[in-house]
């Protein structure tokens, strides 16, 4: 497949997009935002559509769609206008129906309608590989530099507002960064199976581990074995790349199901490591502490105990 | 009954200087109306919050409570009315906000995100860590600290879903403490509690504002568990029906009033209330 330039732009290209969907996807998981991807990614239709009808290319038009179906969704929900997946549910279909309509006016059922569908490996040029590096940049910025508010908003809105978070701004950066994401992302997986991408990566991190740290490093790692092996089973026997990535990543899934049972036992074991590396450089009690003139390292005497934890989640 | 206009702006001025000794009044609450959707929420609203001071504020379900701790942390703004907190409006509290702690009603979270005792504290130091930064040393230590103080140490690595209910209340607590909190906010931590997992949590709670000099506004439509610990009471619904001492609050008809219920439960023969006199 490498030997080819399509190939080669496809798997770099699919690499970024993993990096990116699969970033997103824990926040999206977590945040229970599942619904409002599928309703972006749906809506891109509308924008291809757009595009199609105008002669504009139709990720310019889709990206703009989608944010402002993004910016349409965060504005409807949080004026508590509308619930989300009601206001979700009315924008992607109308969005769905705008796209159907413009296609039959513009007589644009064609081969390139359906890759804009169902993704394709020789859609990816080396333009695409450039937007989808820059936007990639932005979006991986967008969650490292805010990454401590996206998860204080995503764990408890109201105590992050409390506490100085910009929620407004981090709400609406990772609808816009998820419509970016999925735009850039609908060339290979296509606009039907794009919302796979920003879902199963975060549901398979989150079977492996209860650890933020490595449910991220899990959804990317499924997220790449998915593109590689997905891109590699697509050139092979010529089928659609959207369909084999997701499916490679459906059966990844799969798998992390069937392994969740033994997490706590792999997590004893990754923490007993850690344990090992961090001794000799603990922290010393008291050293250091910024909690003002008090002496707040002083346990407090109650009659508190922590014997009374009742473990609802089995691991 | 007019509303009056907002007559003054708050003194401002830093209440807390390097010694960490600050000025008497913390919290200064003036004539406050609050509309929500255009309906009345909070009408003629009127206290101070004293430097260590324990405030109850009590009322009945929907009597506008929580949206008073709102109006308080600047996420509700008043329809008019003087709010004042260390001297500032809420708007203007961000540099002053790792002063504030605060534990909301309930977190609706997912019980599998993944987030351990310890990620969830730290999220309370985040004012503290800045913008664009990573947690530091310090920061970590303050963590832990907070963690031992509410008797939590060695459950910091546990999912937070998997702690028992009262365990969670103690988690937030630490969360709200992790900072440099002078004024604690705690909007109903003890619902939801049953009667020896909320005694074990006001305990905590009085211990720790001894010992932290910690200014407290708590919240709660539970008369008995207030009126032992605070040293004021306020009783709202919608507007004050009444302020003072929990003696006084507790022996009103005005709180029954308030309740539109009698609280022969609370004052009957039998029922202890340390530090109330007369409550009858």
């Amino acid at each position: 497949m490498l030997s080819y330039s399509f190939g080669q732009t496809a798997l770099i290209g699919g690499l970024l997009i993993a990096i990116t969907c699969a970033l997103m996807s824990f926040f999206i998981v977590v945040r229970r935002l599942a619904f409002a991807g599928m309703g972006i990614s749906h809506a891109a239709f509308g924008g291809v559509a757009i595009g199609i009808a105008a002669g504009v290319n139709p990720i310019v038009t889709a990206a703009g769609f989608c944010v402002l179906v993004a910016g349409g969704i965060g504005w409807f929900s949080r004026k508590g206008k509308l619930h989300e997946d009601t206001i979700i549910g009315i924008l992607f279909s109308a969005s769905m129906a705008l796209g159907i309509v413009l296609i039959a006016a513009a007589h644009a059922y064609n081969q390139d309608l359906l890759s804009y569908l169902f993704g394709s490996i020789l859609a990816v040029a080396w333009t695409d590989v450039l937007i989808l590096a820059i936007l990639t940049l932005l979006a991986v910025a967008f969650m490292l530099l805010f990454f401590k508010e996206l998860l204080f908003f995503a764990f408890d809105e109201e105590t992050a507002t409390a506490s100085g978070v910009p929620v407004r701004f981090v709400y609406y950066g990772l609808l816009v960064t998820i419509a970016l994401t999925i735009v850039v992302s609908i060339k290979l997986v296509g606009i039907i199976l794009v919302s796979a991408l920003i879902v199963i990566p975060g549901a398979t991190g989150l079977q492996l581990s209860r650890n933020y740290r490595r449910v991220i490093v899990f959804s990317i790692l499924s997220a790449v074995i998915s593109v590689v092996v997905g891109l590699q089973l697509s050139f092979s026997f010529n089928v659609a790349s959207g369909a084999t990535i997701v499916l490679v990543m459906f059966a990844l899934f799969l798998i992390a199901v069937g392994i969740s049972p033994r997490r706590s036992y792999m997590e004893a074991l990754l923490s007993k490591r850690a344990k090992a590396k961090a001794q000799g450089s603990e922290v010393s009690q008291g050293e250091g502490s910024t909690l003002g003139p008090v002496d707040r390292a002083q346990p407090i005497e109650t009659s508190l105990t922590v014997g009374d934890v009742e473990t609802r989640v089995d691991d | 009954m007019s509303r009056p206009r907002k007559n003054h702006a708050c003194k401002v001025g830093a209440y807390f200087d390097s010694t960490g000794e600050g000025s008497r009044v913390l919290i200064d609450i003036e004539h406050v109306f609050v509309e929500l959707g255009g309906q009345p929420v909070l009408q003629d609203i009127t206290f101070t919050l004293n430097d260590r001071m324990f405030l109850g504020v009590i009322g009945p379900n929907g009597a506008g409570k929580t949206t008073l701790l709102r109006v308080i942390l600047g996420l509700v703004k008043p329809t008019s009315g003087t709010v004042c907190v260390m001297g500032m409006e809420p708007d203007e509290l961000k540099g002053e906000l790792h002063h504030i702690g605060y534990v909301p009603q309930s977190v609706l979270f997912d019980p599998i995100f993944p987030v351990s005792v310890y990620d969830v504290v730290m999220m309370g130091r985040i004012c503290c860590i800045g913008r664009f930064r990573f947690a530091k040393k310090s920061d970590k230590q303050a963590v832990m600290d907070s963690i031992r103080m509410v008797g939590l140490e060695g459950l910091e690595q546990r999912l937070i879903g998997e702690l028992s209910g009262g365990q969670q209340k103690r988690a937030f607590l630490a969360r709200a403490l992790c900072r440099e909190t002078r004024i604690l906010l705690l909007d109903e931590p003890t619902s939801g509690l049953d009667i020896p997992a909320q005694r074990q949590f006001m305990d905590l709670l009085t211990d720790l504002k001894e010992r932290l000099g910690l200014s407290v506004v708590f919240v709660s439509h539970d008369v008995n568990v207030l009126a032992q610990h605070a040293d004021e009471m306020v009783c709202i619904n919608r507007s004050m029906h009444l302020h003072g001492k929990p003696g006084d609050v507790v022996g009103s008809e005005r709180l029954q009033e308030a309740y539109r219920c009698e609280f022969d439960f609370l004052v009957g023969p039998g029922a202890h209330h340390p530090g109330i006199e007369g409550g009858h």
